[in-house]
């Protein structure tokens, strides 16, 4: 993810350079070392098993200069693109701001770049991050060897989303400087328009879908969609509801009914307790006079 | 959605008085604590600020290091049932390092010799952490004092700066062609 000191007056920027094993990641960023002036670039990291092969990433600082009043710094890195280096590889892919997909460009290697174009999806899915959410520009890397498949197979069988595509030879350094060139410039006019997002819709926006990820051990759901809304019951048939009605009103006449039958009885007998009463009173009056 | 989670998605903007007052807080670390030097890098790498001992490492491929060092130990941590492992130590014959996380958005990496101990460095290093945490946070809540802040159209206005670094003009609107019949197979 971009981040923008103003203290500093600076903004770092993270490329991931991505792609299958031994497609020419590694080369890249060597060659980009080697062209480039010592003012404008860092130490090459490389962390690496002894056979050369990328075991967790490269990584090569640069800095562009100043840009609009800040000093842009990128940081490239590569994966490794061996398919059980997986979890690092998702790892180093944590807050990049652009991706390089570099592609082999011999024939039996399409397989592997169309595996590991799924895999990069994938492992930005997992941080909430979808292919056209990001910039990325494809590389054709060893146009140099001998019966290369055309381009036109290469942008039709892996440029579905129509990225910016460059050739390039990381051997020879042909269009290594431009494909970064491409992504940088990509990457900065992404930040500049993020920019202009409203403080308040920051956590909207591409990087921050970044952040959206399972942090704990057991698994915490990635954001998905919300869950479905719950069906209500289906409502009776208006039929049955009918009968329901009409039998609770038929329970609710006979019950009254009842009551209205009881009622007499009970006030002929209250009648004739506060006549006997009367009576006797009137015989005790009596007897007194007597 | 938790404090931590918010630090964890927001994007950061440090301003001068952010960075002072980090500066302070790293400062009165290394006065207690007597270790050397203290960095705040974030995530993803990225140095935020540096003070203390002198600059004989290249800071940015640091920053780079000390994040995918983390990120990898909290892999290994979820592997053995930890969330992760908040606090990280490396011991070597003359200085040493430790890390610790700050709300999940930012490593503070205090490197120190035998002038202390990994004890007084741990100490007073998570009171920092939790003043580190308060400053990061009020950087998130805070609305951005405008968009003038980032040039618009950076990527245009970088066209011309990136054809002198990296040579020629840019080819951004072009697509990788087939060259003529001969590059074909």
């Amino acid at each position: 993810m971009v981040q923008i000191n103003f203290a500093r007056r600076e903004l770092s920027c993270k490329i991931v350079y991505y792609g299958p094993g031994m497609s020419g990641k590694t080369s890249n960023l060597e060659k980009v070392h080697d062209t480039l002036p010592d003012d404008a670039k860092g130490r090459f990291t490389s962390i690496a098993t002894d056979g050369d092969r990328t075991l967790f990433f490269d990584l090569l600082p640069l800095d562009v200069g100043k840009i609009g009043g800040l000093d842009v710094k990128l940081q490239l890195y590569t994966v490794p693109g061996q398919v059980y280096y997986n979890a690092t590889r998702k790892l180093v892919l944590r807050g990049a701001d652009g991706v390089v997909f570099v592609a082999d460009s011999q024939p039996d290697k399409m397989d592997e770049n169309l595996e590991s174009l799924k895999n990069l999806e994938e492992n930005l899915a997992e941080y909430g991050v979808e292919l056209s959410d990001i910039p990325i520009v494809m590389q054709y890397n060893k146009r140099d060897l001998p019966g290369v498949a055309p381009v036109s197979e290469m942008e039709s069988k892996l440029n579905k989303l129509k990225w910016h595509s460059t050739k390039a030879s990381a051997v020879t350094g042909e269009g290594v400087l431009d494909t970064l060139k491409t992504c940088s410039q990509l990457v900065l006019q992404a930040v500049s328009v993020r920019a202009k997002t409203p403080a308040e819709a920051v956590t909207t926006t591409i990087h921050e879908q970044f952040e959206v990820l399972q942090p704990t051990a057991q698994g915490a759901q990635a954001k998905g969609p919300p869950p479905p809304r719950v069906p209500k019951p289906p409502a009776p048939k208006p039929a049955v509801a009918g009968q329901l009605e009409a039998a609770a009103t038929r329970q609710r006449i006979e019950l009254d009914s009842s009551s209205e039958r009881s009622s007499p009885i009970i006030g002929l007998i209250i009648a004739a307790v506060l006549a006997v009463i009367a009576i006797a009173i009137v015989v005790v009056l009596l007897i007194k006079q007597g | 959605m938790n404090e931590s989670e918010k630090l964890r998605r927001s994007r950061l903007f440090f301003y001068e008085q952010d960075i002072g007052h980090i500066g302070e807080i790293l400062e009165e670390l290394l006065r207690l604590s007597k270790a050397r030097c203290a960095m705040l890098v974030d995530l993803d790498g990225h140095m935020i600020t540096k003070v203390g001992g002198t600059t004989t490492f290249d800071d940015q491929t640091v920053s780079a290091l000390v994040a995918g060092s983390f990120e990898a130990t909290r892999e290994m941590a979820k592997l053995l049932g930890e969330e992760e492992f908040s606090v990280l130590f490396h011991q070597g014959k003359r200085d040493s390092i430790q890390l610790a996380i700050v709300g999940d958005r930012a490593i503070l990496a205090i490197t120190f010799d035998d002038q202390t101990t990994a004890g007084m460095v741990r100490l007073y290093a998570g009171e920092a952490t939790a003043q580190l945490y308060d400053v990061l946070k009020e950087a998130m809540e805070r609305k951005r004092a405008g968009q003038e802040d980032i040039p618009e159209h950076l990527g245009e206005t970088a066209r011309g700066r990136l054809d002198e670094l990296f040579g020629g003009k840019s080819k951004s609107d072009d697509q990788a062609q087939d060259s003529p019949p001969a590059d074909k197979a």
